[in-house]
Order: structure tokens, then C-alpha cells, then sequence
């Protein structure tokens, strides 16, 4: 009787499972349109500054790129630092395994090459992963709220450009990012993008140049900083929504995942219930039996 | 595309506070001080310092504070702002303004580092923006 009872704790249990997988899957789905629509409203934002950005750096001759901005200046990489990003909580599948995983083949493979890497860790599973493997981290933030966005942005990059100039600590030659692109409700991409030195753009530039106020390299001065800003603001937008929808994701497969366990588990439960009410009924039966005789 | 009015577009990282509205004019804070950009002006770059943007949309007279950023005029009458923050007369709350501006004042003070070090320079930018918002709510 004891294996009964086993099984029909066993069945409760995954049943009140299955209710919270199916609670945090609804509310990943309430979340996510709010924040997909971030993630639009944010991209002619993105996208615009990222235009401009590329209009005036379009013009610079790769000789003088240095003169031009200290942030366009490419020099040989000694050193690196490498912004990750991922979210503060689990049970969203692969999300943050990926991005912890990505990250360790990087710096491995750049420790390889004889780059030394240091990390500004954004979420708390980035900081516990990297922490675990024993990563240099500059600094550790919580993982971004569509509240939070902006003024962390502000932060992690005005850290990321006194490292690239050396105004505190030793100085890095290039700046990464590594984050979750929202691709899809059933797919997120891992990207390791470089954030500096500004990049030149790859298509050639059209067009007529506008007259610059006061001249070109002002705006220039005056912009690096928010577009690198805008850079990071829009892989905040996507993880935030990569996250949501992977946790989606993750939530519906436990629960039909439970679901499947319970419809086995019942079955079982099921067979050895009537095995037992058999073998009583063999019982009473036999003794019957033996009175008679 | 019209002579009398202009297409103004104002976008943020949080999405465009403004579409592509039609307005006789549009004044903003630049680098080199205020500036005005009436129908048929040439197209134009120029840098956006923390400050008021002024507009007339139909009847009513708007006013934000924005960020830093960037002022686009495009030939066809098309006039970008793109900063990194916004707020309304309504959202700035003065009080928490001025607390804030308080701190931040007293941690530059004390903050003797380099002018680019990273803390200082978003210290300064926090400022500005602070006061751009006190100056929203002044009147």
C-alpha cells in the first residue's frame, strides 16, 4: 500500500509544479508585449543615431582617426573589456548559460591570442557565473528594467570609456558586448559585438553633407558618447525582451513536460490500484475456497 | 515639404515622443546657444545641450526638457531632435529635482579627479540634465 501512497504524493506534487510553470509562462506572455514594444519604439532611436554616427566618421581618413576622437583610435589590443549581459533570474532556458558559455570561449580564446580581458558583469546570473569561473570583473550591476534602462546605460558607459582612455584603471584597447539579441518569440541570438573603438561603416556614404554646426568634429565630440550609450540601450531593449520571450518558452515546455509526467504517473498509479484490488479479491476468493473444502 | 510649416520628429531611446507632427517652427538648446528652425531651412547638424525645446503643436504652446542629442534639418522640411531624455512640465517633480541636484552638486564638489574619468563626467551630465529640468518648471 505504501507504493500507493508514494505515487499519489509524487502525482500532487508535480501537479502544484505544473500550476507554477503555467502561472510564470502567463506571466511571461503579459510581459512581453510590453516589452517588444520597447524594443520597436526604441529603433528609429537606434537606428538614426547609428546613421548619423556613421555619416561623420565616414568622412575621417583611417589615418587620422585618432586625431579626429580618442574613441575612433585604433590601436593593437592588449587588453580588453568585455561588457556582458544577461538577466537577473533563471528558469528561462538556455538564456543565460549561453551567454556565460559564449563569454568563457571568448576570454579563453583571447587569453590564447595573449589579450588579457576584464568584464563589467550586468545581471545577477552574469556576475555569479563569471564570478564562479573565476573572471576579472570591473563591476557588477543588476540586469536592466525598462525603468532602469537609461540611467545604467549612462553608467556602464562612461566606465567603459575611462577604461578605453585610462583615466582609471589599466587602459583597454577595444570594448565588447555580449548579450541576447530578441530575435523571435522561439529564438534569441548571442552576439559579441565591439563597442570601441567606434567602428568605421561598412557601405560607402551617399548623399549630400549637411552644413555642420559648429563644424564636424564638435558633433563629433559631442555624439560618440550617446551613440555608444544608444548601442548599449538597444541591447538592453533585446535582452530584456529575449529574456521574456525564452522564459516563455521554457515555462510551456515544463508544463506540458508535467503534463505528460502526470498522465504516466496516473497510469501507473492506475494499474497498481487494480493490481492490489485483484490480489485482495484472489485473497478473499481463495479463503472462501478453503472454508468450503 | 510645405512653406509655412515643418515635420518634427522627436525621438528618444523610449520611443518618438513626437511623429512626424507639423509645427510652424521649433526652438532648441544647440551647443552654441538657442536656435530657432523656421520652413524652408537648409539642412543642418548640430549638437543638442540639456535645455527647453519650444513648439507650437495647433494651438498649444509645448515645452520639454530634453537631454543631449542631436538636431537634424532635412531638406524636405523634415526636422529630427534626437535626445536621450524627455520629460513634461507634469513628470518633473521639483522637489525630488532639487534633492537630487543637491547631491550631485555636493559630489562634484568633492570629486577632484580627472575632468574625463567616468564618474565625473556622468555627474556633470546628471547635472545638467537637472537643471534643465529646474528651468522647465522654473516659470
Amino acid at each position: 500500500m505504501a507504493n500507493l501512497k508514494e505515487l499519489r504524493n509524487r502525482i500532487g506534487s508535480v501537479k502544484n509544479t505544473r500550476k507554477i510553470t503555467a502561472a510564470m509562462s502567463q506571466i511571461a506572455a503579459a510581459r512581453l508585449r510590453k516589452a517588444q514594444d520597447a524594443v520597436t519604439a526604441a529603433k528609429p532611436y537606434g537606428d538614426r543615431m547609428r546613421e548619423v554616427i556613421e555619416s561623420l566618421v565616414a568622412g575621417i581618413d583611417p589615418a587620422e582617426r585618432a586625431a579626429a576622437h580618442p574613441l575612433l583610435e585604433l590601436r593593437p589590443v592588449k587588453r580588453e573589456l568585455v561588457i556582458v549581459m544577461t538577466a537577473d533570474r533563471g528558469l528561462c532556458g538556455g538564456f543565460n548559460s549561453n551567454i556565460i558559455r559564449a563569454t568563457l570561449a571568448w576570454i579563453n580564446q583571447r587569453k590564447a591570442e595573449g589579450v588579457e580581458c576584464e568584464v563589467i558583469a550586468i545581471g545577477k546570473k552574469a556576475v555569479a557565473g563569471l564570478r564562479h569561473a573565476k573572471v576579472e570583473l570591473r563591476a557588477t550591476h543588476d540586469a536592466p528594467t525598462l525603468v532602469s534602462l537609461v540611467a545604467l546605460s549612462k553608467q556602464v558607459i562612461s566606465d567603459a570609456i575611462a577604461a578605453f582612455n585610462g583615466t582609471s584603471g589599466a587602459r583597454v584597447d577595444a570594448v565588447r558586448l555580449v548579450f541576447n539579441e530578441f530575435v523571435s518569440m522561439l529564438s534569441q541570438k548571442v552576439h559579441n559585438d565591439v563597442l570601441l573603438p567606434l567602428q568605421p561603416p561598412d557601405g560607402a556614404q551617399a548623399g549630400r553633407e549637411p552644413t555642420y554646426e559648429p563644424d564636424r568634429p564638435t558633433i563629433l565630440a559631442h555624439l560618440v558618447g550617446l551613440a555608444t550609450e544608444a548601442r548599449l540601450q538597444q541591447a538592453m531593449f533585446n535582452s530584456i525582451a529575449a529574456e521574456i520571450a525564452a522564459r516563455r518558452v521554457a515555462m510551456d515546455a515544463a508544463t506540458d513536460n508535467a503534463t505528460d509526467m502526470i498522465a504516466d504517473l496516473t497510469l501507473v498509479y492506475n494499474r497498481e490500484r487494480q493490481a492490489a484490488i485483484t490480489k485482495e479479491l484472489m485473497e478473499i476468493i481463495g479463503g472462501a475456497e478453503a472454508l468450503k473444502g | 515639404m510645405s512653406d509655412t510649416s515643418i515635420k518634427l520628429d522627436i525621438l528618444t531611446p523610449m520611443g518618438a515622443i513626437r511623429d512626424g507632427i507639423d509645427v510652424p517652427g521649433v526652438e532648441v538648446p544647440g551647443v552654441l546657444g538657442e536656435l530657432g528652425v523656421l520652413p524652408r531651412h537648409e539642412s543642418l547638424l548640430t549638437a543638442v545641450v540639456p535645455g527647453i525645446v519650444r513648439f507650437r503643436e495647433g494651438v498649444q504652446a509645448v515645452r520639454l526638457a530634453v537631454g543631449s542629442g542631436f538636431l537634424e534639418v532635412k531638406e524636405a522640411g523634415r526636422v529630427i531632435v534626437l535626445v536621450d531624455r524627455v520629460a513634461t512640465v507634469e513628470q518633473v517633480d521639483r522637489a525630488a529635482v532639487l534633492a537630487r541636484l543637491g547631491e550631485v552638486k555636493a559630489q562634484l564638489e568633492v570629486d577632484k579627479g580627472p575632468i574625463d574619468a567616468g564618474a565625473h563626467r556622468a555627474l556633470a551630465d546628471e547635472r545638467a540634465w537637472l537643471e534643465a529640468q529646474l528651468r522647465l518648471v522654473a516659470n
